[in-house]
């Protein structure tokens, strides 16, 4: 076959298609049940899941997203405890927690010999397992689902990996929409200190070492988390995150979570003191 | 891939410079030197066989390949074969896992030996995920995006058989179907062979809409063994330009 044959082959043969124009209607969710009613698809970013009617979700799902040492995992905590207080199920979701891949990705984070893409769609079928069994689940009981995490970080990681940012949203079209989703913001700076206190060390994937930004540790996990963080400006407008200063104290960051999340769930008063059990978290 | 700049201020533009194939753009045309070679088909059509026999041929020839199988990458194949024991899979995770275990195959050996000017051959390939995943519901543009990375192969072999002859050849030869490979998972019949079968129908249906749009050389499943390698051979012969795969020596002649 003759080069130019080849072409015209490949041209008609081409796999892909134009990139999916990504459907983000504006305005989130406020009422679970109502809305999914009037509008089916509005559940999903823009596709339903297979063999799944949206319009059983009689919980709330909350995404509390932020970089490493945000303060993520202990406002979790914390919820949970005043929901559960206040008489609400919760149930909680976060990466590498499937029961299908969260300790095969941990295995191959670890041999390090994975490929960006491989990873990718690994964190992909962690996400979508969670969602099926875990998080929908729970929704369809009524549950609150405070998820640590959700698709924005998995996107933000591999656009920062050069990975096509329509090819990423294509993959979670039939993510479900949060209800509410906050954005803990700190600087990269105060992270690394936070991060390294945890485990005096800071670990290869958190550095983004595999992107070779700098030998220098505290330089490579500045620079990419920085990277990660212009992500999560660049979209957060458009899937409504709800800023909060990740640097002020614990109380005072709960206090504004817990505000937003009454309303949300009708819950009268806000009054919250931890139980001794986390009263080491309170400062 | 290591990185040399010492500058803290420009990140490196790994994207940019990359030659793979970048997900959500079509592989350029000419990316690379070597020839793909998928064959494909419903369970029972007749395709690893005849794949298995046109390897030997390029084999015995001498010819710089490799062959590369669907659902084989060691680093996802644990977590695939826990999802199918313990049955875990969706429709959605089922299709994910086997989109990582291409992914993986093609960034680790596809693409780097099609860079290197290997003539490489696949049993099964992206639309094996289209017509099976497309079978058990999930959107076909969901699909072909997932897939979006993939290099388009140079010949695409469909061998198809009539749904009677492939069901009745996997049926006389295997004790017990499994679970998902009968797609029991999509509820069609408690009946394993009759879920099969039904499952296999649908299959066969999504790969026969695929013969236009995706440029399948369609040859018939039920021709004798030794004819239908002929046909193979010649269609391959023809199409690409063998003498550039074969050893140096021979080259040389």
């Amino acid at each position: 076959m003759t080069a130019d044959e080849k072409d015209k082959e490949k041209e008609k043969s081409t796999v892909a298609e134009p990139p999916t124009a990504n459907a983000t209607p504006p305005g989130m969710v406020s009422k679970p049940g109502a809305s999914a009613e009037e509008d089916s698809s509005g559940a999903f970013f823009s596709a339903p899941l297979v063999g799944f009617d949206p319009s059983e979700i009689t919980g709330t799902l909350i995404v509390i997203e932020g970089m490493d040492g945000s303060g993520r995992s202990t406002q979790i905590s914390l919820l949970q405890e005043w929901l559960e207080s206040e008489g609400f199920a919760v149930q909680t979701s976060g990466l590498r927690r499937s029961n299908l891949v969260g300790r095969d990705i941990d295995q191959l984070l670890a041999k390090n010999a994975v490929t960006r893409l491989t990873l990718a769609l690994m964190y992909c079928t962690d996400f979508f397992d969670q969602l099926e069994h875990r998080i929908l689940p729970a929704l369809k009981s009524g549950a609150v689902v405070l998820a640590d995490r959700y698709i924005f970080t998995l996107i933000a990681r591999s656009v920062v990996r050069g990975i096509n940012r329509d090819y990423l949203s294509g993959l979670y079209a039939m993510a479900l929409r949060p209800h509410l989703t906050f954005w803990l913001n700190v600087r990269p700076e105060t992270a690394f200190g936070r991060e390294f206190r945890k485990a005096q060390a800071i670990s290869y994937w958190e550095a983004g070492r595999d992107m070779s930004l700098s030998h220098d540790l505290y330089w490579s996990f500045v620079r990419y988390q920085t990277m990660i963080k212009r992500e999560f400006e660049a979209v957060a407008k458009r899937h409504n995150f709800l800023e909060l200063d990740g640097e002020a104290n614990v109380s005072t960051v709960n206090k504004l979570l817990r505000q937003r999340i009454a309303d949300q769930l009708g819950i009268r008063s806000t009054k919250y003191t931890p139980s001794s059990a986390l009263a080491h978290l309170w400062r | 891939m290591d990185s040399q700049d010492s500058s803290p201020k420009q990140p490196r533009p790994e994207a940019v410079k990359s030659t793979l194939p970048q997900p959500g753009r079509p592989v350029p045309n000419r990316a690379y030197p070597g020839a793909l070679i998928v064959v494909e088909g419903t369970d029972g059509s007749g395709k690893s066989t005849q794949l298995y026999l046109l390897k030997r041929w390029l084999e015995i020839g001498g010819y710089r390949l490799h062959f590369t199988e669907w659902n084989s990458s060691p680093l996802v194949k644990s977590a695939t074969r826990r999802g199918k024991q313990r049955r875990l899979l969706t429709p959605t995770t089922f299709s994910l896992l086997h989109a990582a275990d291409f992914a993986d195959r093609c960034e680790r050996q596809i693409m780097p030996l099609l860079q290197g000017d290997y003539l490489v051959l696949a049993d099964r390939y992206i639309y094996t995920a289209f017509a099976r995943d497309g079978a058990r519901g999930c959107p076909q543009k969901w699909l072909r995006n997932l897939y979006r990375f993939a290099p388009v192969p140079d010949i695409t072999f469909y061998f198809r058989a009539p749904l009677d002859v492939a069901v009745e050849r996997i049926l006389s030869g295997r004790p017990k179907l499994k679970y998902y490979e009968a797609g029991m998972d999509l509820g069609l019949s408690y009946d394993r062979p009759e879920s099969f079968r039904l499952f296999q129908a649908r299959i066969l249906d999504g790969y026969d809409k695929m013969v236009e749009s995706d440029n399948f050389v369609v040859l018939d499943g039920t021709l004798p063994v030794n004819k239908l390698q002929k046909q193979m051979r010649d269609i391959v012969a023809s199409k690409i330009d063998l003498k550039r795969f074969a050893p140096r020596a021979l080259e040389a002649e």
